[in-house]
């Protein structure tokens, strides 16, 4: 008994040593899926790591996975489609009815900062990049950056040719990356005419860094022909067909022969396809990264998506006899008629194609009488020729606008950006209606009382 | 420290009763009910003061006593005091119990206690009370049965998730659910399935081995464990065996299921009148928004024909091509379920020596589901044993293994599962006559015919197996180290292993976007380590007063460890697993961890049995929380009056119990994330093949428990020697530091920090009332329990928090509020759906009340309360001659329920083609109409935002069990052997009154469900009614 006794005290004592001792140690326990932010970005392989991050979450669904240009052109193109989609965030563009609590729009919000964040974490260590690979990897989250906020301030900003974009509000603006939540979170809303200047700012910089090594990645000619791009959204012709000539007269990308191979479906199998020639920047979408949600939307059940938008037969119509680019737009096996572009489920997001900026720098010199890089009717030319149309001998900038709006279809929410630009009306909005800017979001607004809603929420 | 408190235990048991004595008296006390031994009872001399011992654990007992002695008193609390006169040196007595409320031993955290002791708030559900439920898991089968205890399942699936609410919602980020606890070891009791909607973690306990569950209620009684009792604590015992011969125990039961309920929606006749009126409705509108410069439509007419036709071309594609519309007539909503047998085996076996005892049983479950495709099999085993060592330490083990297999089926939201076929059109036939095959099914016109993916197509092309192999168990030893100390050790293991293995075909493919097969194959494994070591002392002090202590550590450590794959392009539908896919297109593995180290302490006093002291602490420590906030304390006391034992009362003919009882305490919410406070990067994010890092989660070096502080006040009555009793508690738990996910601006790239903010209450009444009302040969009991809860949320810094359409948090509201736009009807001038703009001042005061079609001007205000203001249930119970029969009704009421369905199945034809419940018929047609239903018009979402349209009342009461049975007589039976025979007919959901117009008020829809999002329906299917018949065989 008296051994017995011992015993016990032994298991008593054990047990007591065991949780007491095992205290420390057991209760510092280390993540093994993540790691602790601190130990996250030491090195330059660090510091590419989190580039790339930056890229991934510009292929999030609703920011460049598609929907930041789905988004506008459902807003605006109700004589080209037929919407028949049950997600009421959507369908709720479509009848341009947005309310405040939106989950498309808070999400697209949210994605959007959070390509901003990680980029700020890029550029908030480059000290730890060698100087041969620091300008590259400046100029790329400067790229990110800049499109993100040229784009927040087009869909949450009034147009810039409606008021005043130094007194109209866009979005905040963040700079930092974030490491903590204290008083300068709660950020105000800058200008329309801040956002655009920032945007150029990063943009222009990229330009300068990125270097001209064609990728996927993006490189000083993405800058240059998104640099263009929101020239020409601004009205500032000239700079716009320089940035255009830049990408252009580079001969670093060329047409595709066919205007259908722009969009390639291989064997029709959905599969990565790298970027065409034409493509200057894209989104990359493989089997395991990334998502197409253009195709979800556009593409029929025939292809894996929900087919949720199909083609009115009179947007067919306005094309001439032999344009080779109703090529895209067939009727699915159930007759309805669709659009084509984006039926590989593991297709690329197209953000910016060369056809656009021949089509930019025509429309700029056109209105300025100019032919920087080439004339006017040069450029359409370059676009209609390989449409299988034949030349035009002189161009006007109607003809200009609407090679445009064909070419472009469905692309880069153009049915809406341009019909700001071009004071058209969408349906039966003007085209400085507030019902056309999006609401800064509920949830947003909500956590942060230094904003102010848009006009009409 | 503890070696000292040791000596003093040790110390305290030295104190006897030494006094000079001339003769000894010895004997046994025991039960009169089972004979078996009964420690701790008092002896004393009558008429002699201070001569007095106890029963030891053998029930023994020896006193010396003056030779004047004439008359021995034998008291025990909970029994019937019983005198006897001396008449030799032996005497041996049985003791009668008082009543079986009060005798009753209650298991409480780390030790028993008897019920009248108890200060604290617990409920107890007795394996009679369940034992047979022809349902899947334990909380079914308590369902309505313990007052405070709201267990509400999702939906009608099988071994899905169950929300088990204990005096309310006492968090809205962390965890909502109890602590659960088996024989002493804390198990894993979150949800490990890795879709979005939940299983029930407890489906792998054969409820029919559990003897009891207590539910700790109140902080007095849970507050012994922590920082995880903040929703109370479930402890569930297993059986035990008994000396004596061996008992064996058969039962079978045979049977099937149905739906409770069914919804009613459109027919052919009906579908294609109301899409006419909505291309109509719809043509209207094309013509009013065109642009005016460049109008499309000359005239309306044009534009309604252009409609028309658009509509029309879309009956012939969703009628199989034919232009006979009115043809077919197909009732989907019938398709989705099926004829649903189940089958339930039971064996056990129990027995022992005086040494040695056992409990073996086992168990074969089988049920269908009533969706198609759905079925969940059990497999259990259990050993439960305790020995003897030594005359001073016994050792057992309590050993649990099972197999369960979940055919589950798709969640809520996907257009997989069954029950969204309702969206089908009553014109597409069920077998597509161009291909023979069941509609949509490839090849052929599948891609857009019929409307949507028909989740029929799944049953035969698809399927979701879930494996669990789960070994739950614990060994023990138990030492008497001296007179009324026990020291206890135990190592307890639960032990999960999770497979879950599906496959979508060829066919699938609109549901899957792949052309030749998905599959994933997903394995999780979480292990659960428990090491428990505890002193208990039990003593009396002279007759009058008693004390029991417990002094413990417990340390716990938790490891998931899962991964996954996922493949596509399989060679055929013949081929299933990841093996023959030619590209695995997904995967991870993934581990996580979280240890608690704990420390505790309870003493309970008694002062003559009337005046009843306790107080418990605990101290945790997790790894959960930063090391700036890693320890947590809880200490509770409680204070008790038995009032009836007060010589005033003591003999009143009427009052047997009268029970003052206040307790206070703190308990802990713990479970969040394993990683919370940390700031995190993530290496997922990479693009195009290249690795990528991204920023994850914000660091919180601050984060702490969240406590909740809870006073509870209560009274016991017993009549009639306690043939009625009656049990009254108020109770508040103020919540503080509540664990929040906050928003926070998402331009820092992020929507949510865990961060300790917040405040709110829960505060309620529970009423229990049980009765014998005939005793005799015709008996018949009954019990009824009753619970109030509000809660309240006082503070969460002025943010609104909430997710999905309508469930939020706001300040001065209950968790997942209604709070959104309120519907105001039908403009009758032109069929627009209308909302009240309730325009609010600075104050949140509403100052503008008119009716407005804009949706966006309709601003947010309460709508209603997700969570029932009052739950119950009430229980007959009634025999006579061979016969048994008990039911329970149970009721749940003052709450709403959201269709959020209803944007597409009751938007009167104006968001998309599905087919519209049959209240969508009252639409408005015409200038001056009067109705709720607006004008339909197709794809313009007239009326069909989220709003109070679709909230409806979802109190309700319904007829949860009913078991009729009958035990064939004894003289016939002991022919063939057979000690006991019982053949019984079950029934489940039998019947159901509510005002709620969907399938079920019994829902949270799976997918979605969450501390917030309450009370959402969303194509959730309904409870299942079932009846089974079967027998019972004793040996």
């Amino acid at each position: 008994m008296k051994r017995f006794t011992s015993y016990i005290k032994l298991i008593v004592g054990f047990g007591i040593v065991i949780t007491a001792g095992a205290c420390k140690k057991q209760l510092e326990l280390k993540p093994f899926d993540y790691i602790e932010s601190g130990e996250a970005i030491k090195t330059e392989k660090d510091v590419q790591s989190t580039l790339v991050g930056t890229y991934n979450r510009a292929g999030l669904s609703f920011v460049y996975g598609g929907d930041i240009f789905l988004m506008p052109d459902l807003m605006a193109s109700q004589s080209v489609i037929d919407w028949s989609g049950t997600y009421q965030e959507l369908t709720q563009m479509v009848s341009q009815q947005i309310p405040i609590n939106n989950a498309y729009v808070n999400t697209l919000w949210l994605d959007a900062y959070r390509i901003n964040n990680q980029a700020n974490n890029v550029l908030a260590n480059l000290d730890k990049v060698t100087a041969a690979n620091k300008n590259s990897v400046e100029g790329q989250a400067k790229f990110l950056r800049g499109l993100i906020y040229f784009d927040l301030a087009r869909l949450f900003g009034k147009s810039w040719n409606d008021g005043d974009p130094n007194t109209n509000l866009a979005v905040p603006i963040v700079l930092t990356p974030t490491t903590e939540v204290n008083s300068s979170s709660y950020p105000a809303r800058a200008t329309v005419a801040a956002v655009y200047a920032q945007a150029i700012s990063d943009l222009t910089d990229a330009e300068a860094k990125a270097g001209t090594s064609v990728s996927f990645y993006a490189n000083s000619y993405s800058a240059s022909a998104i640099l263009a791009r929101i020239y020409l959204q601004q009205g500032q012709y000239a700079k716009a067909a320089q940035e255009a000539t830049k990408v252009i007269s580079s001969g670093a990308y060329s047409l595709v022969a066919n205007y259908a191979d722009e969009f390639p479906f291989p064997n029709q199998n959905a599969a990565h396809v790298d970027n065409t020639s034409e493509d200057i920047f894209a989104i990359q979408v493989t089997a395991q990264q990334g998502i197409n949600d253009l195709n979800t939307f556009y593409g029929s059940a025939d292809y894996g998506g929900r087919g949720d938008i199909s083609l009115k037969s009179s947007f067919l119509n306005e094309f001439e006899e032999g344009d080779d680019r109703l090529s895209v737009y067939n009727e699915d096996s159930d007759g309805s008629l669709r659009v084509d572009k984006f039926d590989n489920l593991y297709g690329n997001v197209r953000v910016i194609r060369l056809a656009e900026l021949y089509l930019i720098r025509a429309e700029a010199n056109s209105r300025l009488g100019t032919s920087t890089g080439a004339t006017p009717v040069a450029d359409i030319n370059v676009i209609r020729n390989r449409a299988n149309l034949s030349s035009l001998t002189s161009v006007t900038l109607a003809q200009i606008l609407k090679e445009r709006r064909l070419e472009l279809a469905f692309e880069g929410g153009f049915f809406l950006h341009d019909a700001k630009r071009l004071k058209q009306n969408v349906a039966s909005l003007p085209y400085n209606s507030p019902k056309l800017v999006f609401p800064i979001p509920l949830q947003e607004m909500n956590a942060n009382k230094n904003l102010v809603q848009n006009e009409g929420y | 420290m503890k070696k000292h408190l040791l000596t003093i235990l040790l110390l305290c048991t030295c104190i006897t009763f030494g006094f000079a004595q001339n003769r000894v008296i010895t004997g046994k006390v025991t039960d009169q009910k089972d004979g078996s031994p009964l420690p701790g009872v008092s002896v004393t001399v009558k008429g002699v003061t201070g001569v007095g011992t106890q029963t030891d654990i053998n029930g023994s007992y020896k006193l010396s006593v003056p030779a004047t002695a004439k008359i021995l008193t034998f008291s025990f609390l909970g029994f019937k005091r019983a005198e006897l006169a001396v008449t030799g040196s032996v005497l041996n007595v049985q003791l009668e119990s008082d009543s079986k409320q009060l005798t009753e031993v209650v298991v409480v955290g780390y030790g028993t206690q008897q019920r009248q002791a108890i200060t604290g708030s617990i409920a107890t559900v007795s394996s009679k009370e369940i034992q047979n439920t022809p349902v899947t898991t334990l909380e079914q089968a308590i369902q309505g049965k313990a007052a405070g205890v709201n267990i509400q399942a999702n939906n009608g699936k099988l071994g899905q998730g169950i929300k088990i609410s204990i005096r309310g919602n006492a968090s809205i980020t962390a965890g909502n659910q109890p602590l659960v606890v088996v024989d002493g070891i804390v198990i894993t009791s979150s949800d490990i399935s890795t879709t979005s909607a939940a299983t029930d973690p407890l489906a792998d306990i054969n409820f029919n081995d559990v003897e009891s569950v207590q539910i700790l209620k109140d902080a007095s009684a849970s507050a012994i464990y922590g920082a995880r009792a903040s929703n109370g604590v479930l402890l569930i015992t297993t059986k035990k065996g008994k000396a004596g011969d061996a008992k064996v125990n058969f039962t079978a039961q045979w049977g099937t299921s149905n739906p409770s309920r069914h919804r009613k929606f459109l027919n052919t006749t009906q579908w294609l009148a109301l899409f006419e009126r909505a291309a109509e409705g719809a043509g209207k509108q094309d013509f009013l928004n065109q642009d005016p410069d460049n109008p499309d439509y000359a005239t309306v007419e044009d534009a309604i024909a252009d409609e028309k036709s658009f509509v029309e071309s879309r009956f012939t594609r969703y009628s199989a091509g034919s232009t006979d519309w009115s043809k077919t007539n197909t009732d989907w909503e019938k398709q989705a379920f099926q004829h649903a047998p189940q089958q339930q085996y039971d064996l056990n076996v129990s027995g022992g020596s005086e040494k040695t005892t056992y409990y073996i049983g086992g168990q074969y479950l089988d049920q269908t589901g009533i969706l198609k495709g759905n079925n969940f099999t059990r497999a259990s085993g259990r050993l439960n044993l305790t020995t003897k060592l030594y005359k001073n330490l016994d050792v057992g083990m309590n050993f649990n293994f099972t197999h369960s297999l979940n055919k589950r089926v798709d969640n809520d939201n996907s257009f997989g599962t069954p029950l969204q076929v309702v969206a089908l059109s009553p014109v597409t036939p069920i077998i597509d006559p161009r291909s023979g095959l069941l509609s949509g099914t490839p090849p052929g016109a599948s891609s857009n015919y019929p409307v949507y993916y028909n989740p029929l197509i799944n049953v035969d092309n698809a399927y979701f197996h879930t494996n669990i192999y789960r070994t739950l168990g614990n060994i023990y030893g138990n030492l008497q180290i001296a007179k009324g100390l026990t020291f206890r050790s135990e190592f307890g293991i639960d032990q999960t292993n999770q497979n879950e293995d599906n496959y979508s075909g060829t066919a699938t493919f609109r549901n899957t976007s792949q052309a030749n097969g998905f599959g994933e194959n997903t394995n999780t494994s979480i292990i659960h380590y428990t090491i428990n070591n505890y002193f208990s002392y039990k003593t009396l002090f002279g007759t009058d007063h008693s004390l029991d202590a417990t002094l413990g550590t417990s340390y716990e450590y938790n490891h998931y460890m899962g991964n996954d794959i996922q493949g596509t392009q399989f060679p055929s539908d013949a081929y299933k697993q990841i093996v023959s896919a030619a590209i695995k297109s997904g995967g991870y593995s993934s581990q996580s961890e979280y240890s608690f180290v704990s420390y505790f302490a309870r003493a309970n006093y008694a002062y003559k049995s009337k005046y009843l002291l306790s107080a418990s602490a605990r101290t945790d420590a997790s790894s959960r929380f930063s090391k700036n906030n890693r320890y947590g304390f809880y200490p509770a006391a409680s204070a008790g009056w038995v009032i009836s034992q007060e010589d005033f009362l003591k003999n009143s003919k009427y009052l047997s119990n009268l029970k003052l009882k206040v307790s206070y305490g703190l308990t802990g919410n713990a479970e969040i994330p394993n990683y919370a406070s940390l700031g995190l990067f993530s290496g997922d994010a990479g693009y195009n093949g290249v690795p990528g890092q991204r920023f994850y989660q914000l660091a919180n070096p601050n984060l702490k428990w969240e406590t909740t502080a809870q006073i509870d006040a209560g009274l016991e009555l017993g009549f009639f020697n306690n043939r009625l009793t009656a049990t009254f508690d108020y109770y508040r738990k103020n919540t503080r530091d509540l664990l929040l996910d906050v928003n926070v601006p998402q331009t820092l790239g992020i929507a949510t920090q865990t961060q300790n903010i917040g405040k709110l209450y829960n505060q309620g009444y529970e009423v229990t009332i049980s009765s014998d009302n005939f005793v005799g040969k015709f008996k018949w009991s009954t019990a009824f329990n009753i619970a109030y809860n509000k809660n309240v949320v006082t503070n969460v810094n002025k943010l609104i928090i909430g997710t999905n359409d309508l469930n939020r948090v706001i300040e001065g509201q209950p968790i997942g509020v209604f709070y959104g736009p309120e519907y105001a009807g039908v403009d009758p001038a032109n069929g627009d759906a209308l909302y009240w703009t309730n325009t609010h001042d600075a104050n949140g005061k509403v100052i503008d009340r008119t009716k407005t079609n804009d949706y966006n001007k309709a601003e947010s205000v309460v709508l209603g309360n997700p969570t029932p203001k009052f739950t119950g249930g009430i229980t007959n119970t009634l025999s006579y001659a061979g016969f048994d029969l008990a039911f329970t009704f149970q009721g749940s009421f003052g709450n709403k329920i959201f269709n959020s369905a209803g944007q597409y199945m009751s938007d009167n034809g104006s968001n998309g083609f599905d087919n519209q419940t049959l209240d969508q018929l009252a639409y408005w047609n015409k200038p001056g109409d009067i109705t709720d239903v607006p004008e339909p018009r197709l794809f313009y979402s007239n009326g069909a935002n989220a709003s109070s349209r679709y909230l409806s009342g979802g109190s309700y009461v319904r007829l949860k069990t009913v078991a009729l049975g009958y035990n064939i007589p004894k003289n016939i039976l002991s022919k063939i052997k057979i000690d006991r025979a019982r053949v019984f007919v079950n029934a489940y959901n039998l019947f159901l009154i509510t005002k709620y117009k969907g399938w079920d008020p019994e829902v949270n829809s799976d997918y979605q469900a969450s501390n917030i999002n309450l009370g959402v329906d969303f194509y959730s299917a309904p409870q299942p009614r079932t009846i089974t018949f079967g027998v019972n065989i004793g040996l």
